[in-house]
């Protein structure tokens, strides 16, 4: 009797959602799954044809460079995630649990997120003047007298990649953890030291603990970010360090569509890994 | 008593941490007042002066260094973020209005839009430009593919942002509208969209920054005609000059501006609540 | 119309929240131009009536008659029932004026500006605010709030009007000085209100007719005399808060309970057997009092409450129930009590209600 009704609220709905829905399953997952079925095509010099063979997987896996840009990728993700870590930590310890006053705290991440208002690759490109051979810290260093000769592998090193990577993603770090942080009842810390418990007692026991949601958030932003990263690998590193980005780029820049729809699908696989492991460690839906 | 120790400790190396933050900016904003045009964009300061920012306007005798290529790239990527502000917002308020009511899927329609802003920029636009090149065989341009990209980044922020709003909405307020003869249309107009206006034009900031500044998607997506990060990519392969900074100066005084005009507009929604909040306390 | 036509029926109406049915096949009828107030304990389904009848929400089943006009399927803007909600749900962005006006501006009808003025103007006085047309809802206290709601519901000039619980967020002064001026207003305005309340003072001193909802199903509509004095069912006495209900056993017009056996002339059908004496027409006496008005039921004094016409005296059975004694003070100065004390009370019982499951059967 009332199915009219119910009907006319159930259409409502779906038409405030079909624009969006349509959107991105157009320009989403149909893009995405065009990458899985592109990595299977017949590549010519220049052109590509939907003949359907296993070449380009084939290709991408015995070649060194190819196979070289998926452990690099790997390893600087690694590195560059511990560093955003142990960089960002304390940093969200101070915000989020020891500064006592709310609008310190607020002013403290409004000015972490400032630089975000510079275009993301003047960011980038504003270490090459801070890492090379007459570069800040170099000149820094030497005034210094703790260095004679200026160190070369600051710039266009893997170091000046993984020193870009950990500046500009650290703070998507520090957000997640520090609103975690922020989110203890201070009642239970005071509680355990009133029960004679030390710092490294209540960090271990209480405060690392309940901001484990907040590393996880973190470590998926950053991870996202990095391993998907061909930009700051490209500008600071002199090309000498290639990520999968990277061969997507260049495989694309000489057509070469099926081979960086491979790399494409490697970086799909990858991300899905280290997404799905993450999300095992901690249930966000429980915990947010 | 640990702790006593720490806080300080921790303070400085705070103080560290933002330095680390704005170290390059810092350094970029110093040579970008670079002498030119023999200057490079290293140490030392030869002399100091205003030539490259002069350099951006064409307003120095024409030298070896070529001016950017950023005049019309500037006024395309102001259109392409327009563009796209207005469509993800419009989509992000129609979804988020939508979640208010429970409906079977939802947490998969969460999930698949949740996935625009999760998934890395290189895949949206190696596949886009995939399925625009190889399937339906257009060019691709960045006011038809780009700009698709755009909105699949964007779309979910203003999505997340139109949720959270929509959230702590009392939806009592538009049941009054209706009882009052007032259609679900007008209500959603005269009550609904102006009282959850602060969160849309968070939103409209959150896609129109994201958009501005967004470089993987377009670099795959948009055709010949650059935006203004593919200008700024353009530049990375050849020589750097200090114009380069001295514009990096100038686009993050214009975002400056930007976010002063957002603080503006929210200050003024935000102060007519406190006046009315103050005079209840008098009262 | 005159009064006895109805305003609304409700045929069958039911709806329910997963396994959780808040309203059971409600039929009701109500009167034109009368005043009707809904009791009903929380959890007894009376907001989610009275959503359905507004139209916010769908009935599962059923059909919604207003007017002669079957409106089950209409939605709630084109219904013109007024609704007042408990938190009032004025505009927040637009002034006491404006909030007047709204429905008057943006609804279906095109009304001049001159009309707009006026009709908002009569209605800013009728409820008593002229002068704070110009303040924005947070600038009012919660009473010029309520009226604020009430106006603009009224100015629409609606055949009927559902309140929400809507003096529930006033303090008590306020409270009852809205109960007697809602009561003036809607006479004045030959229009029916239908207000749903959880207290049964407010139910009874408000309402034409009160109607009792219980876990969904309205189970008495009549008079507020009629309810007061002869609830149909235990349940129905237990909400006017005004019975001491007693268990027991009933077999053969007799009524076994704490108080020992008591024939009983008449039953009323009820789920269980219940024994009801109203607290103001049971009687104290001291332990030795030999000539009592029917049946002894010994009991501790605990501890007394002035109400200021009547006190209430609070009494523990051996079996820890609680029995209240309403002393009304124009009967004369209660008698002196010691706290802790035993005494015997006791009723006439002609003037006991009994409830049986052997009526019902």
């Amino acid at each position: 009797m009332s199915a009219p009704s119910t009907n006319r609220q159930k259409s409502h709905s779906f038409q405030l959602l079909a624009p969006g829905v349509v959107w991105m399953i157009l320009f989403l997952v149909a893009p995405i799954m065009m990458i899985v079925y592109v990595s299977f095509w017949t590549q010519t010099t220049f052109a590509i044809n939907p003949t359907l063979t296993l070449d380009s997987w084939r290709n991408f896996f015995s070649s060194d460079a190819y196979v070289g840009a998926l452990w690099t990728t790997i390893r600087l993700w690694l590195i560059v995630l511990t560093l955003t870590f142990l960089i960002g930590y304390p940093a969200a310890l101070f915000v989020g649990l020891l500064v006592k006053s709310k609008t310190v705290a607020t002013v403290l991440l409004v000015l972490c997120v400032i630089p975000f208002w510079t275009s993301f690759l003047i960011r980038v490109l504003a270490w090459r003047p801070m890492l090379g051979r007459e570069g800040a810290i170099n000149i820094l260093l030497q005034k210094a007298g703790l260095i004679d000769s200026p160190i070369e592998v600051l710039l266009f090193s893997e170091l000046s990649v993984i020193i870009g990577m950990t500046q500009i993603y650290v703070v998507f770090m520090v957000g997640p953890i520090a609103f975690m942080l922020g989110r203890i009842d201070r009642n239970i810390i005071e509680a355990a030291r009133d029960l004679g418990a030390g710092f490294g007692r209540i960090f271990w026991k209480i405060i690392f603990p309940l901001s484990l949601p907040g590393v996880v958030v973190g470590a998926i932003f950053v991870s996202v970010m990095v391993l998907g990263e061909f930009a700051t690998s490209g500008a600071l590193s002199g090309r000498k360090v290639n990520l999968l980005g990277n061969i997507i780029v260049t495989q694309v820049g000489t057509l070469k569509w099926a081979m960086a729809s491979v790399a494409g699908v490697v970086l799909t696989i990858l991300l899905g890994i280290v997404v799905a492991g993450f999300l095992r460690i901690v249930d966000l839906k429980r915990e947010i | 008593m640990e702790s006593k120790i720490m806080k300080p400790v921790l303070a400085v190396y705070v103080g560290l941490f933002i330095l680390f933050l704005y170290g390059p900016f810092i350094v970029l904003g110093i040579i970008s007042f670079q002498q030119g045009p023999e200057g490079g964009p290293q140490f030392p300061i030869i002399e100091w002066s205003t030539y490259w920012y002069r350099h951006l306007f064409g307003m120095v005798p024409p030298s070896r260094i070529a001016p950017l290529p950023v005049g019309d790239a500037l006024i395309r990527s102001l259109t392409l973020a327009f563009m796209t502000m207005v469509t993800a917002t419009v989509l992000g308020v129609m979804a988020a209005q939508a979640f208010r009511k429970h409906f079977r899927g939802a947490s998969v329609v969460f999930y698949l839009i949740v996935l625009g802003m999760m998934v890395p920029g290189v895949l949206t636009g190696l596949g886009i430009s995939l399925l625009s090149n190889n399937v339906i065989g257009i060019d691709r341009n960045w006011w038809s593919t780009a700009f698709v990209a755009h909105v699949v980044y964007t779309f979910p922020f203003a999505f997340l942002v139109m949720l959270a709003i929509l959230n702590r909405f009392d939806a009592s307020v538009e049941e009054a509208s209706w009882s009052l003869g007032v259609s679900p249309i007008t209500t959603f107009r005269k009550v609904t969209f102006p009282l959850i206006f602060p969160g849309v034009l968070s939103a409209m900031l959150f896609a129109f920054t994201l958009s501005f500044d967004e470089f993987p998607r377009t670099l795959f997506a948009s055709g010949r005609d650059q935006t203004l990060p593919l200008a700024i990519y353009g530049t990375f392969s050849v020589e750097i000059h200090p114009n380069i900074f001295a514009f990096g100066v100038l686009t993050t005084l214009f975002s400056f501006a930007l976010l002063a005009v957002y603080g503006i507009l929210m200050a003024l929604s935000v102060r007519r609540a406190k006046r009315m909040a103050m005079q209840e306390d008098i009262a | 119309m005159t009064r006895s036509d109805p305003i609304f029926r409700l045929d069958g109406i039911t709806r329910s929240y997963g396994p959780l049915v808040a309203l059971d096949h409600i039929d009701f009828t109500a009167e034109n131009n009368s005043y009707i107030a809904l009791l009903g304990p929380s959890g007894s389904g009376k907001t989610s009536l009275l959503r359905v009848i507004a139209g916010f929400e769908k009935p599962d089943s059923g059909r919604i008659w207003f007017q002669g006009r079957d409106i089950t399927d209409l939605p709630a803007h084109e219904r013109g029932i007024g609704f007042v909600f408990q938190n009032f749900a004025l505009f927040p962005h637009l002034t006491i004026f404006e909030n007047i006006a709204f429905g008057l501006r943006n609804g279906p009808v095109k009304v001049t500006e001159a009309e707009i003025t006026e009709r908002v103007r009569a209605n800013i006085e009728m409820v008593g605010l002229s002068g704070l047309e110009d303040r924005s809802p947070d600038q009012i206290s919660g009473g010029q709030k309520q009226r604020v709601a009430l106006a603009r519901s009224l100015v629409m000039q609606p055949k009927l009007v559902l309140l929400d619980e809507p003096l529930g967020a006033l303090d008590a002064n306020l409270r009852e000085r809205m109960q007697t001026e809602l009561r003036a207003i809607r006479e004045r305005l030959n229009v029916t209100f239908l207000h749903v309340t959880g207290s049964e003072t407010e139910a009874l001193a408000m309402g034409d007719k009160v109607a009792v909802l219980d876990q969904g199903r309205i189970i008495q509509y009549g008079t507020p005399d009629e309810i007061y004095d002869s609830p149909n069912s235990s349940d129905v006495a237990l909400f006017l808060n005004r019975y001491n209900l007693f268990d027991g056993k009933l077999q053969n017009g007799t009524f076994r309970g704490s108080f020992g056996a008591v024939s009983v002339p008449a039953v009323r059908a009820n789920e269980r057997d219940v024994y009801a004496v109203r607290y103001d027409r049971t009687q104290i006496f001291d332990t030795e009092t030999a000539a009592l008005p029917g049946p002894a039921l010994p009991a501790r004094f605990l501890a007394s409450e002035y109400l200021g016409s009547s006190i209430i005296f609070l009494f523990e059975t051996a079996d820890h129930k609680t029995v209240e004694v309403d002393h009304h003070l124009s009967f004369g100065e209660p008698r002196e009590m010691t706290v802790g004390q035993d005494y015997i009370l006791s009723w006439d019982p002609e003037q006991a209600i009994v409830f049986g499951k052997e009526m019902a059967r």
